[in-house]
């Protein structure tokens, strides 16, 4: 199992060169100046011009730009943002807050999603299932930005249940509201996901024969059904990490929380590419490391499934 | 259908599932059914089915046919009627433009359904051919799908659609109603396969171990033809509901790009494009029917379509065949 | 300044009365609650965003350090809150006869650090922003004086400013390229601040240290934490500090929001967690003013909004591109949009300016193509026909980052399409930078949203440096003879002369329509329950020195 986990993080490099260059090709394709940006959209004179791209690499060719990028991300050493800040600190500062409010609205995802599916699919088409099916899809089709501002009109101003906004000073209790707007936009998958595989499992013949054996239903339900079904489940949850913090872009926004994903859309819209791709080079970094305990998990749930 | 009572200490097979009767009832001469054919046998009786036909059939028909449900032109809009109160003719009111809300629902029905429609397809071809593969055959092809895919899944799908879509309006400035389609469709596929790839090799891993393959490769059945006549059909059906909540997801999507002011463009008549031009009323509390409307219909066509999704999936679904 | 990307939206004075009648009840009884600020300390929380240059004064050309900026430092200037000037640094500013050359002399005055401020502060400073070698972006504002290219770097390279000379530590002459008779209303703006010897290291360069942490001469210095990225800045009353906008409170917090959020910060204002947001979020328009937790103000305010038709656009050049204008100018219902999607935040606007300036007025000659009239829109769009037949479609390019904008501009072609007949649609761009580019590169094939918000509070701010032949910000390469000349001779004009001469001026804008006037945006703010002192300065900020709690 060692050399396989080796293996596969061994092969996160060529997954990483991949990435960072599309974004580059990408963001470089992408209309509009950086420097109109970074002057204000005042005038700007020829040799000011010149210098700041010389400063930030603007005009080198792609590929040379990306080869220095690539480089410098050994060592960490990820330039400066057009603020002036180290792009390193700002992804220091900003990237605890939003992995604590994915991983959180990931464990909320998890725990509300899978006993809700559950039930839900042991109980097929009865009324817990019909309703759970309504719901679900209720909040599946309100975009996150209209749950995200009704909750905080409802439980921060109006009832004053919980602070309206997280700020600089972020703690857990404060992220629990934003963590619940982000869950809902994939619970209702997760509902669906787990009801379905149950549903399905319930019919298998290993789950038959548990039952003919004469084990009682609950331990049929838990050991056979239950663990069978999570297969497709945790490829769903645990892949989603990565965009739960990408989808972070609108709840941060809303609820004003210093995070990873308001950095990187804002050097979007900036135009700063070493900005935006190393943020996504350690988005990319959670992506790879959490695919592979997918994996892992794999097997711990599903026997049959071997790594060598 | 299954019969488990909670608290049911012990099974005993229902007799209808007893093979006795079944091989006295064999007839020898049958010829073994199209598994296409007996699964829309199947379809043909499900409520489930007719329900979710019928919901799509409804949007289709304001799809194709919008004057039947409408009189009103989406786009002429007279500021004289913001936000004025539904009257005859106009059975939800007016948007805050002074559009016929309903009106405007019924013809918006067009671009969302396209963009969820073709972006699941696309999706899900992709998503299965390359999981199925990743799954069947592992070993070099499985890492070389796996990482492939992993460069556009790592990359988060929102970014990347901001990106994408920023660049495509550039490259293509001048596009009708297919080619704004387009734009959102394609940025949205192409970070989005991914995921179905990942379920359907997740989902072919598990399957392919299971005693039935063995025993079609042990009666001889070739390695193409187990993938194709035993694992795929098998490995379907989480991916079905899989794609079929995703297409609401992606109809949805556009609605948060137009939030950032990248889905489709504004003369474009969609769901996602009221939905967040309505926005602005959540804190004031009045007007809700202008976003309460769109996003109904969008909910209700979700709804049609993990039906259907569902329904599809059970009658593929081999485990659950009962004559 | 161009209107930034925080779009400022806003209509009618309205102060609310609860402000009012808080403030007579005395204070002592309203200590209580309130987590950010520390309500009760008399520390002013103030909506913020991250500065996205070094706090220098010749490198920041965006509100988030600005704003800052403004009240960590003096200028030879400081403005009231009506726009006039008062001498801070300065003890005087004298013209000649020809107002072409400016002697300043200087009051004792010292940096936080204890060093005099002196002429050299300042010049070596304007030298520094000014060459562009050391990639300032605030070179544009010194083009006005001699030595300097369009753009207001240096000519030829020089490391100074041959306009600029040091008479004795307390004095300096500035020498100006054309006779300008309200040059000093120019020197309060941040680019012209002074930089402490401190700042410089052996080379000349000024340190990324400084950057991070200024030393400067005004009526707040940074406390111990001082500017915290993305988080916020803090400063206390400079205890030296003998200007005119001696502090009230004990010190100011800019607290960032991620993103710019409006509708974050607002929220905030309900719950009492920040004192002052300078601009309403569009959600909040239809209500704030009836919102029982805040204090709300609505006045006029001194940006302009306008959209431009290049000549160059197929069907818009001469006469019938003249004709056309006006047919569209007259297609819109600008009273009707601004009720129904501004909520009265913004004000029909009646001319090319700000009603908020000196010598402002509505009955400019020829403004009646402002006004609604379907039916002479229809009979001048009938006109230009005869002379060319319409063809294609009219668009509007807006950009999507700016808050409202989608709103209005779906409006507004709402409107031409249905008086003219013709299509019409808006055109968005995600970002203002991607807007901004087509327009500078004149790429752009429609029709795009404009706007400004001056520099400094002069009529002429609004005019020269946007209609005037090959004019920085001259979009549209408008170009009239006859309006260089009046612009030209209301610079060194003064009192009523001047505003007649800016009033023919307008009235030629309003025959040819370089740019079509759409409103006035209003100053928008929500406070917290107990601040006061709070009150729009010209530049729709509060006086921040004002403000207590």
């Amino acid at each position: 199992m060692w050399w396989y986990v080796g293996k596969r993080l061994l092969q996160t490099i060529p997954v990483f060169l991949g990435a960072t260059l599309i974004l580059f090709i990408l963001l470089k394709l992408r209309p509009g100046d950086p420097i109109l940006n970074l002057a204000g959209n005042k005038p700007v004179s020829q040799e000011v011009r010149d210098a700041l791209a010389a400063q930030y690499h603007l005009d080198d060719p792609l590929f040379v730009q990306w080869l220095q990028f690539a480089k410098n991300a050994i060592t960490l050493n990820f330039g400066e943002t057009f603020a002036g800040q180290p792009v390193f600190d700002l992804i220091k500062q900003t990237f605890p807050v939003t992995v604590v409010l994915a991983v959180m609205a990931l464990a909320i995802d998890a725990i509300l999603g899978i006993t809700l599916g559950t039930i839900a699919g042991l109980r097929r088409n009865g009324w817990f299932d019909s309703s759970a099916l309504v719901v679900s899809l209720l909040l599946l089709s309100v975009p996150i930005f209209v749950v995200g501002f009704v909750m905080q009109l409802v439980f921060g101003v109006k009832l004053g249940w919980v602070e309206p906004t997280v700020g600089p000073d972020w703690n857990i209790g404060k992220l629990l509201l934003p963590a619940i707007v982000l869950a809902i936009a994939n619970f209702a998958y997760t509902i669906r996901l787990t009801r379905t595989s149950v549903a399905e499992n319930l019919t298998a013949d290993h789950v038959r024969t548990a039952r003919a054996k004469g084990l009682s239903n609950g331990l049929v339900v838990r050991r056979h059904v239950l663990r069978n079904s999570l297969v497709p489940v945790v490829t769903y949850i645990g892949i989603n990490l990565g965009s739960l913090m990408a989808g972070a872009i609108i709840t941060e926004t809303i609820f004003n929380i210093p995070g990873i994903g308001n950095a990187a859309y804002t050097a979007i819209q900036k135009g700063e590419t070493s900005t935006v791709v190393a943020i996504v080079t350690f988005m990319v970094l959670v992506y790879v490391l959490m695919s592979l305990l997918v994996d892992l998990i794999y097997a711990v749930l599903d026997p049959r499934i071997r790594y060598v | 259908m299954s019969d488990i009572r909670p608290g049911q200490e012990r099974y005993v097979a229902p007799i209808d599932e007893t093979p006795l009767r079944a091989i006295d009832a064999v007839n020898v001469d049958a010829v073994p059914e199209n598994q296409w054919k007996e699964a829309w046998k199947r379809l043909r009786t499900s409520v489930l089915f007719w329900l979710a036909t019928g919901i799509l059939l409804v949007i289709a028909a304001m799809i194709f046919f919008p004057s039947l449900f409408t009189g009103a032109d989406p786009k002429s809009a007279d500021l004289m009627n913001s936000f004025s109160p539904p009257s005859d003719g106009h059975p939800f009111g007016y948007t805050q433009q002074g559009a016929d809300v309903w009106a405007r629902t019924v013809h918006g029905a067009r671009a969302s359904v396209a963009v969820g429609v073709l972006t699941t397809i696309i999706v899900a071809v992709l998503g299965i051919i390359t999981g199925a593969i990743a799954g069947f055959y592992g070993g070099i092809v499985d890492t070389l799908i796996s990482r492939f895919s992993d460069i556009f899944f790592s990359i988060p799908l929102l970014l990347a659609c901001i990106v994408v879509i920023s660049v495509l309006n550039n490259t293509f400035p001048e596009r009708g109603f297919w080619g704004s389609v387009f734009v959102v469709v394609a940025a949205l596929s192409l970070f989005a396969w991914p995921q179905i790839t990942r379920q359907m090799r997740g989902a072919v891993l598990e399957i392919k171990n299971l005693e039935f393959v063995d025993a079609a490769t042990a009666i001889g059945a070739s390695k193409m033809k187990n993938l194709r006549r035993h694992i795929v059909p098998n490995a379907l059906a989480p991916v079905i509901v899989a794609s079929t909540i995703s297409l609401g997801v992606f109809i949805v999507a556009e609605s948060s790009l137009s939030f950032l002011g990248l889905g489709l463009p504004a003369n474009v008549v969609s769901w996602g494009n009221d939905i967040s031009a309505a926005q602005s009323q959540v804190r004031s509390g009045q007007n809700l029917q202008v976003m309460f409307v769109p996003a109904a219909a969008l909910a209700i066509t979700v709804l049609g379509f993990i039906l259907l999704g569902e329904a599809v999936r059970e009658a593929l679904d081999p485990k659950a065949r009962k004559k | 300044m161009r209107l930034t990307r925080r779009t400022r939206l806003a209509g009618v004075a309205m102060i609310a009365a609860a402000s009012l009648t808080l403030a007579a009840c005395g204070g002592g009884s309203d200590s209580e609650g309130g987590s950010g600020g520390g309500s009760g300390d008399n520390v002013i929380t103030v909506y913020g965003t991250n500065p996205q240059n070094p706090l220098i004064p010749t490198a920041t050309n965006e509100v988030g350090g600005g704003d800052p900026l403004n009240n960590l430092f003096s200028g030879l200037t400081a403005y009231n809150s009506d726009g006039s000037t008062v001498n801070e640094v300065a003890e005087s500013i004298e013209p000649n006869d020809d107002k072409t050359l400016w002697t300043v002399k200087l009051k004792p005055w010292k940096f936080t650090d204890g060093t005099d401020v002196t002429a050299e502060s300042f010049v070596k400073a304007w030298n520094y922003g000014a060459n562009a070698a050391n990639k300032q972006l605030n070179n544009y504002f010194f083009y006005p004086i001699e030595g300097t290219d369009d753009n207001g770097n240096t000519l030829d390279d020089a490391t100074e400013i041959s306009g600029l000379k040091v008479i004795d530590p307390t004095s300096f002459t500035i020498k100006l390229k054309k006779p300008e008779s309200d040059f000093p209303l120019r020197l309060g703006y941040s680019a012209y601040f002074p930089v402490p010897d401190a700042a410089y290291d052996s080379s000349g360069k000024i340190t990324k240290a400084y950057g991070e942490r200024p030393i400067g001469n005004g009526p707040y210095q940074l406390t111990k934490s001082g500017w915290e990225r993305n988080k916020q800045i803090a400063m206390e009353p400079n205890p030296d500090y003998t200007g005119s906008h001696k502090p009230e409170n004990k010190g100011l917090v800019f607290k960032f929001y991620a993103g710019g959020g409006t509708d974050a910060a607002y929220t905030d204002v309900q719950s009492n967690n920040l004192d002052v947001l300078d601009q309403v979020p569009p959600s909040a328009l239809k209500t704030f003013e009836k919102d029982s937790k805040i204090n709300a103000f609505n006045e006029a305010g001194s940006n302009f909004s306008s959209f431009t038709i290049p000549e160059r656009l197929k069907h818009f050049s001469g006469e019938e591109g003249q004709l056309r204008r006006a047919a569209i100018s007259m297609a819109i219902n600008r009273k009707l949009i601004t009720e129904k999607i501004f909520n009265n935040t913004r004000t029909p606007a009646t001319d090319f300016t700000s009603p908020v300036l000196d010598g402002w007025t509505k009955d400019v000659p020829g403004n009646e193509v402002l006004q609604y009239n379907a039916d002479e829109a229809k009979k001048k769009w009938a006109e230009a026909d005869a002379i060319s037949k319409w063809d294609g479609s009219f668009q509007l390019a807006f950009n999507n980052d700016g808050a409202g904008n989608k709103e209005f501009a779906d409006a507004v072609t709402n409107q031409i399409s249905t008086v003219l007949g013709i299509d019409s649609s808006p055109k968005p761009y995600p970002t203002f930078d991607e807007l901004r580019k087509e327009v500078t590169d004149r790429t752009i094939k429609t029709a795009f949203r404009t706007g400004w918000q001056a520099d400094y509070p002069s009529m002429l701010n609004y005019l020269g440096p946007i209609y005037a032949t090959k004019a920085g910000s001259n979009d549209g390469d408008y170009s009239n003879k006859q309006f260089d000349n009046l612009i030209s001779e209301a610079s060194s004009a003064e009192g009523d002369a001047r505003y007649d001469l800016i009033s023919q001026a307008q009235t030629l804008l309003l025959t040819d329509l370089p740019a079509v006037p759409l409103w006035y945006q209003n100053a928008t703010a929500a406070t917290s329950k107990d601040l006061k002192g709070f009150e729009f300065n010209w530049q729709q900020k509060p006086d921040y020195y004002k403000l207590t709690k």
